[in-house]
């Protein structure tokens, strides 16, 4: 309740900064058409992604306190800055890293989608769990915003997260919300568009192994792929698909595709029906 | 209005005529299809895969050798032989029978099937572990090449199948074989199990019942003409010489192995904690995954929180979170024993 | 893209393959160990948790009562109990008002209506009274149970309490080689099969899913309460002297309910034992914290995801049985309409398996909604016996208010205890509504597993009423 007290005081202060100006707020629904840049919505289940999801783009998606209850609708849109959004929700994921259909659907469209800011929404009170899959998305995008959901939760049970450290360990705006009482999300679209528009770089963090092996394998394996597609930001990626045996990845790479990444922007749907054909 | 001791026998016979057609491992479809298995085609692939393991392990191979892995008469044996000569899949001299470029490109292709399909059968499937190579043995005959790689994508292109041979490549690549057979292993040295051969199937069994696994640690403690006697896992083996034969490890240096023995997360009672030390290799495919999504990797702590009323499953506290394990999978989570 | 580069590629893939093979197969568990040292590290950097455990939490005093092993499952049945009574009672009322208005007051005035305007007898009989009559039932028997039942249960869910439930389940659950989530699934399935089947979703494991779609068929839905009830009432209750009738009949519905179960569980077993080995198993549930449910919010979502999308499904496939209904009993050929001849022809049969004719063509033509079967049976068996003054014509489904007058009527149709008792028995174990059907289509995607659900449940349920048939013949004679 303080939280939102102290932003009402906030918004009064700056009435023409941007970042508290609510009507500068437009919930678009599914109505979405032309937009300026695409967003997408990744996160482990349960982790209130789709009350964010709702909050954003005034869909009403039934949510519930279960693991991966959403299936159906996946897109949205907002405008803010009169600059338009679509928000696209990926399956809710613990890793991108297996062999499920939904995990590959996620990571195929991160990587090949190419969306402009991939926000990863996670359950303040299973922080390091959820970070699993942050540190996996950092290693396929530089463009993405943690959105440190069900903060209240976390308040109940004493835990404290320190979201500057946290934004500087990892290198993306770290943001604070209660989703299900509208509390920060202000503050999450205006990372989004700070990242979207360039005012804020990311320098992501790049995990480190401990395993000399894997290291030596992902490490020659990586310099490969810079030497032969010297565009793609994510070659370490790239290298632990190939270990991995991603088919996606090594089609991308047989066919040289993998270097044309940044004209592609596959969609959702298209990367659905690839997935499932195979 | 028909008699009803009649129509309750006529009923009854109804239900076992389905039953004898029906019944899994013997009914009368199950056996119908393994009559057919014995074609001409069968015995050509499975003669071609048996010379070839023979080359990759160093072995001459012979005619009766060819009959004896394929059960077949001497002089069927030879038949085959012949019709392979004439396929130019293979060659005979004085020393034995071997193989052409193409017989082993040939030859692989079935490997290549067989072991993506047992791989398959592990991690995707409910199959028991004592089917796959049975399943393998008779599907290999019946999946093309393009089928097969369409597997291999789905599944993740793997390079190992479940008992820990390489699976080769859709050009025909394999790696050099690695490792020794478990009988070489010297008293008190440490080692780790990389292969264990399913054929033929009635030791495979035994080894299985055993639960020895690919990745097990095993430690040499008594090796005779009579028995190998070692520790796997921390826990006593005995096996006759004849059968360690069939089980190839690589040696492991001290300092990676497990000292002592280690206790498995089933063994916490409510409110205790202890360190994952690692998953037992026996828990594949979805399942290992899924723990490992979890947050189920060595060095994450774990505390059992509280029983169901049945006292299975338990829930567990892993990285913040309250994950209900039953005790078959908890089994196969170690933690360190301190 | 030049020849070198397309080179290049090759290279990379087999390099990728070598180095696969010389790490061996723990690649994916070394690297699943590094991301997590890694985010240990980064998160022991940022997050603070009270060191000291409070001595007394909420979620932890709630579960011990929850799992407690003496008051766990009292309290589960107890809470399962008042939900089913809140939408029985319940929904009594508000049926009654929607059957009053739809069926009693509408379906006349369209009626008149129809012959005001001059439209040809057949059309009217076709749109109003086999359409619109079969629409208006589907609406008055589902909505109020269904609008009264998913928000209760969505309630329970947002509030944390289910997976405890799946939690304490799993143990009996897991001896039938299915997820202990079926027990949600079926609890759902109580109040309808397809969200039973849609409920499934949550079970995340592939080869306890299929199952608990496969046999959610044999939790006894909201559809097939009435008929239990009222065939229990006139046949076992009729059967036993008066003071015990109630007692009596009620215990055989809820006997029914209860061998639905138990079938779902032993049909679980063997699923899981031999068709079902192709598919993967993986089990883990999560028991997510406790969080106060947004009242409002629920009741929303669960009328509009839940209630509405099954009602409107459900009467999209009604209103094509209505017209069958009513296009069966109205064209004849030769003097006889074709529900006759049908009805004459597989009679024999089904007095084998103790049924009648008139109760498999209200099977097979009511496929899309359980709910108007004991209207349609009603409506032919008048239609076959040429009873005068009961129904209102040809073709028009109908009920009556008294049980006796049920009674007079299927008695003339030469129903004896034997086929009450068989007719609850394939009540309980005959292919699921079209509604049903088509929804495993949908969340199985396979047609393979839309047939054996469909099939498997009516095979067995002509098993069934075949050996009870003729042991009962061979025991009290006809």
């Amino acid at each position: 309740m303080n939280n939102r007290m102290m932003k009402m005081i906030d918004a009064n202060k700056c009435t023409a900064c941007p970042v508290h100006n609510v009507g500068n707020l437009k919930k678009l629904g599914i109505n979405m058409k032309n937009y300026d840049y695409v967003v997408a919505l990744a996160g482990n289940p349960n982790t209130g992604k789709s009350t964010v999801f709702n909050n954003l783009t005034g869909l009403k998606q039934h949510t519930g306190n279960w693991p991966g209850k959403t299936v159906t609708r996946a897109e949205g849109g907002f405008e803010y800055n009169s600059s338009k959004f679509k928000l696209v929700d990926l399956p809710g994921t613990y890793s991108l890293l297996s062999t499920s259909t939904d995990e590959q659907v996620a990571r195929d469209f991160i990587l090949f989608g190419q969306p402009d800011v991939t926000v990863v929404v996670v359950d303040s009170t299973r922080l390091e769990r959820n970070l699993n899959l942050v540190l996996q998305v950092l290693e396929i995008t530089d463009r993405a915003v943690l959105c440190l959901n069900l903060m209240d939760e976390a308040k109940r049970n004493n835990i404290k997260i320190d979201e500057r450290q946290l934004t500087k360990d990892l290198g993306i705006p770290v943001i604070p919300t209660e989703a299900r009482q509208s509390v920060g999300m202000q503050d999450l679209i205006n990372a989004i568009f700070e990242v979207a528009s360039g005012k804020f770089v990311c320098k992501p963090y790049r995990f480190k192994s401990k395993s000399k092996e894997l290291n030596y394998a992902i490490e020659k394996l990586s310099q490969e792929i810079k030497e032969a597609f010297p565009d793609i930001p994510n070659a370490t990626w790239v290298a632990l698909r190939l270990l991995e045996g991603d088919q996606s990845i090594i089609e991308a790479v047989g066919t040289g595709e993998l270097g044309n990444i940044k004209q592609v922007n596959t969609s959702l749907e298209e990367i659905k029906l690839k997935v499932e054909s195979i | 209005m028909v008699d009803p001791l009649a129509s309750l026998i006529v009923g009854f016979i109804i239900i076992l005529f389905l039953i004898w057609v029906y019944l899994p491992r013997k009914g009368l479809l199950v056996r119908l299809k393994r009559s057919k298995k014995n074609t001409h085609r069968v015995l050509i692939e499975d003669s071609l895969k048996h010379l070839y393991n023979c080359e990759y392990n160093g072995i001459n191979c012979t005619l009766n050798s060819v009959a004896g892995n394929l059960s077949i008469s001497a002089d069927e044996a030879s038949k085959v032989v012949k019709k392979l000569e004439e396929l130019e899949l293979i060659t005979s001299h004085e020393r034995g029978i071997s193989l052409t470029p193409e017989g082993r490109a040939y030859a692989l292709r079935i490997i290549r099937t067989h072991r993506l399909w047992e791989k398959y059968l592990a991690d995707e499937t409910s199959v028991g572990e004592e089917d796959w190579h049975i399943a393998a043995e008779e599907i290999e005959h019946h999946i093309t090449p393009a089928q097969a790689d369409a597997l291999a994508a789905q599944i993740g292109n793997p390079v190992f199948d479940p008992h820990g041979d390489p699976i080769p490549s859709a050009k025909g690549d394999l790696p050099v074989k690695k490792g020794n057979v478990l009988n070489t292993l010297k008293m008190g040295e440490f080692a780790r199990i990389i292969h264990i051969e399913d054929e033929p199937h009635a030791i495979y069994s035994q080894l299985v019942a055993a639960g020895l696994y690919p990745g097990m640690q095993v430690r040499m403690m008594e090796s005779s003409k009579d028995r190998i006697k070692f520790l796997a896992n921390g826990e006593e083996v005995v096996l006759a010489p004849l059968f360690a034969k069939n089980v190839t490890i690589t040696p492991i240096k001290n300092e990676t192995t497990v000292k002592g023995k280690f206790k498995s997360l089933s063994s916490l009672s409510v409110g205790e904690k202890g360190i994952v030390l690692g998953i037992s290799k026996r828990c594949r495919g979805q399942q290992r995954r899924r723990l490992m999504d979890l947050g189920v990797v060595p060095g994450t702590e774990i505390e059992a929180e509280m029983k169901s009323i049945g006292g299975d499953p338990v829930a567990y506290r892993i990285r913040g979170a309250s994950i209900a394990l039953r005790k078959n999978q908890a089994d196969k989570i170690y933690l360190i024993n301190e | 893209m030049n020849k070198t580069n397309g080179h290049n590629n090759e290279a990379i893939l087999s390099l990728a393959n070598n180095l696969r093979w010389e790490i061996g197969e723990s690649f994916h568990d070394k690297l699943m160990e590094s991301i997590f040292a890694n985010a240990t590290t980064i998160a022991q950097k940022s997050v603070t948790t009270p060191i000291e455990k409070p001595t007394f939490s909420f979620d932890r005093a709630l579960d011990r009562i929850v799992t407690s092993p003496v008051l766990g499952f009292p309290m589960m049945f107890l809470i399962l109990a008042v939900i089913f009574w809140l939408t029985i009672e319940g929904a009594n009322v508000p049926s009654a008002m929607l059957a009053s208005l739809l069926i009693d007051t509408f379906h006349p005035i369209l009626k008149d209506f129809s012959l005001t305007i001059g439209l040809p007898w057949w059309l009217g009989g076709v749109l109003i009274d086999g359409a619109y009559l079969a629409g208006a039932w589907v609406i008055s028997v589902m909505l109020p149970p269904m609008a009264i039942f998913f928000p209760l249960f969505t309630l329970l869910e947002d509030f944390g309490y289910l997976p405890r439930v799946a939690f304490n389940m799993d143990n009996l659950y897991r001896r039938a080689g299915a997820h202990g989530k079926q027990a949600l699934t079926m609890a759902m399935g109580f109040g309808c099969n397809a969200a039973g089947v849609v409920a499934a979703r949550v079970i995340d494991s592939p080869r306890e899913r299929i199952i608990a779609i496969i046999t959610n068929n044999f939790s006894l839905c909201n559809g097939r309460w009435p008929t239990q009830i009222l065939i229990a009432t006139i046949f076992i209750g009729g059967a036993v002297p008066a003071h015990l009738a109630g007692l009596v009949s009620a215990g055989a519905v809820v006997g029914i309910a209860v061998l639905g179960i138990v079938f779902s569980l032993v049909v679980s077993w063997a699923l899981s034992r031999t068709v079902l080995k192709g598919e993967a198993s993986a089990f883990s549930l999560e028991l997510p914290p406790y969080r106060p449910p947004r009242v409002l919010r629920t009741l929303y979502t669960s009328l509009i995801d839940r209630t509405l999308i099954v009602l409107w499904r459900a009467v999209i496939f009604a209103i094509p049985a209505g017209i069958v209904i009513w296009l069966v009993s109205n064209i004849t050929v030769g003097g006889e309409s074709i529900a006759e001849i049908f009805i004459n022809w597989v009679d024999p049969v089904s007095l084998i398996i103790g049924l009648n004719g008139v109760i498999i063509l209200a099977y097979i033509i009511a496929i899309p909604a359980n709910e108007i079967v004991i209207p349609t049976i009603l409506m032919l068996t008048v239609l076959v016996t040429s009873m005068a003054g009961v129904g209102s014509g040809d073709g028009v489904m109908f009920e009556l208010d008294s049980v006796t007058a049920t009674e007079d009527i299927l008695m003339a149709g030469g129903w004896t205890l034997l086929t009450g008792i068989n007719l609850m028995l394939f009540s309980l174990l005959h292919n699921p509504c079209s509604t049903t059907i088509y929804t495993i289509y949908r969340e199985t995607k396979s047609v393979k597993w839309t047939v054996v659900s469909t099939l498997l449940p009516v095979v067995m349920g002509i098993a069934v009423c075949f050996f009870l048939t003729q042991i009962w013949r061979l025991v009290v004679g006809n």
